[in-house]
């Protein structure tokens, strides 16, 4: 991944942090609410090839870790996302290509939201950090895997168009 | 990657993981570089917040208001453009309406308090890419908030001061599993802490296991030391179930809150309050309701001289009395 690239892309995840902090955090959702922010972020991961995954996910991870609202210790999301972006790169062999089959890639997006949320609640138990009841947890793990079956196909051709545009003359070939 | 990637990637993979696991060393060794990097995209997201909070709330609720969108007639279209104008400000209308009725209920707690308070709007809600329950207000370190302040709303508590920049503040709220909150009992002067739980329901724990407690019981807050992070006497919540397990060393309850958590639109921030527990009431009261029961009075039977054929009985006297 250049350079040039990596600045397009922290730039991309911190407006659409942005997004995330402002406006959609003011819908109320029923069930639980919807990670927009997570959903594109690992949909850009499964997008990309072996270390563009990782780096994707370590830069979408240092981005969310700036939100001021949360209890974690900076740095969490980034292993997470790290993590996720290896999980992706070692399935992408196996699974041959992601964007020819969408409802395949809508559940993998959906898998990676929901293990990414069951990660950080496991990494923030070893941390002693207080995320409510399992019941709760559950429900938000669960509603945010809904929220994200639901909304991923519609925002998947403009990620797909967005991910494009980020990428240099070199790397489109 | 672990067949095709090679040495590579598999050095990207160590790279990246140390820098995460570096990062979050840091962290937990207190190192202000991580905290001022939150605190600087605090700063940059609140007027954003503001403007979407503004912006929002009543073109969100006026577009589902919108129907016959379609239509083509462009004599229509003006109206219909005229129509969706009046519909955005009287949107905006009733929206500042239900803030200022917010903010008069919540003025009202505080002058019966006899705090001094700093009111504030709510501009963003806790992020869902994580479990913490948070909100964002429009005023911060410039209006005199500071970190561990107490922050009411019209009907009790909800939460404390996290952090603030110059202009906004991130408030804790009660519903926050890392929420404790000292509470006493209002009929017996028991003390607890009541946590927080992550929903709605929230879990009390008496210090005194010989202490009293029972349900429709009412919390207030006990109060802080130098009034920091909580002021004494707040409403905070009724008590709804005891647990009576009888093996238990201590008592514990459930209860729920007075403050509905899910519609906050404007808060206050207590700058100041006096350091014992206030001489009035501040829980809420239901508001009377007025029942009209009708009974039906004695009627004389009709005598024929006195009423024509086929006219109906009078009709019976309403009772009126109150009920709250």
């Amino acid at each position: 991944m250049s350079p040039a690239r990596i600045a397009s892309t922290l730039a991309f995840f911190f407006v659409l942090f942005v997004v995330q902090e402002s406006a959609v955090s003011l819908i109320h959702f029923p069930i639980s609410g919807f990670s927009f922010y997570l959903a594109i972020a690992i949909s850009m991961i499964a997008f990309e090839d072996h270390n563009g995954a990782l780096v994707t996910g370590f830069l979408s991870g240092i981005v969310l870790d700036l939100s001021p609202t949360s209890n974690a210790p900076f740095g969490q999301w980034a292993l997470i996302l790290t993590l996720i972006g290896f999980l992706f790169a070692v399935n992408k062999d196996s699974i041959s290509d992601l964007t020819s089959s969408p409802i395949t890639f809508v559940i993998f997006v959906g898998g990676g939201v929901t293990f990414a949320l069951v990660a950080y609640l496991g990494f923030g138990s070893l941390l002693d950090e207080q995320n409510g009841s399992l019941g709760h947890d559950m429900i938000v793990v669960l509603g945010n895997l809904l929220w994200t079956l639901i909304f991923t196909p519609v925002f998947l051709p403009a990620i797909s168009r967005v991910r494009e545009f980020t990428m240099t003359s070199r790397e489109r070939l | 990657m672990a067949r095709g990637g090679g040495n590579r990637s598999r050095l990207l993979l160590v790279i990246l993981l140390v820098t995460a696991l570096f990062f979050i060393t840091l962290d937990l060794r207190g190192v202000s570089l991580t905290k001022g990097s939150r605190s600087v995209t605090q700063t940059i997201l609140s007027p954003v917040q503001k403007t979407v909070s503004t912006i929002f709330s009543p073109v969100g609720r006026f577009f589902s208001d919108v129907k016959n969108f379609g239509k083509t007639n462009a004599e229509l279209q003006d109206e219909i453009a005229l129509n969706k104008q009046l519909k955005s400000q009287l949107a905006r209308g009733e929206d500042i309406k239900g803030e200022l009725s917010q903010l008069k209920s919540v003025l009202d707690l505080a002058g019966r308090g006899n705090y001094k308070v700093a009111a504030a709007r709510v501009i963003a809600r806790g992020s869902a890419s994580s479990f913490s329950q948070t909100i964002t207000i429009d005023q911060g370190s410039s209006s005199g908030i500071r970190p561990d302040m107490t922050v009411i709303s019209e009907d009790g508590l909800i939460g404390l001061v996290k952090s603030t920049t110059s202009s906004s503040s991130i408030v804790l709220l009660m519903s926050d599993p890392s929420f404790k909150v000292g509470v006493k009992i209002a009929r017996s002067q028991s003390i607890g802490v009541l946590s927080g739980l992550g929903s709605n329901t929230y879990e009390l724990d008496l210090l005194d296991p010989a202490g009293s407690i029972q349900t429709g019981d009412i919390l207030l807050t006990n109060g802080s030391e130098e009034n920091k992070p909580f002021i004494p006497g707040v409403p905070v919540g009724v008590v709804t179930g005891v647990d009576t397990a009888p093996d238990s060393l201590t008592q514990s309850a459930s209860v729920s809150s007075y403050a509905n958590l899910n519609d906050l639109g404007v808060v206050a921030v207590v700058l100041s309050a006096p350091t014992t527990a206030p001489s009035k009431p501040l829980v809420p009261t239901p508001n009377p309701t007025v029942t009209v029961y009708v009974t039906a009075a004695p009627v004389p039977a009709p005598t024929t001289s006195a009423l024509p054929s086929g006219s109906p009985a009078p009709a019976p006297i309403a009772s009126p009395t109150t009920k709250k």
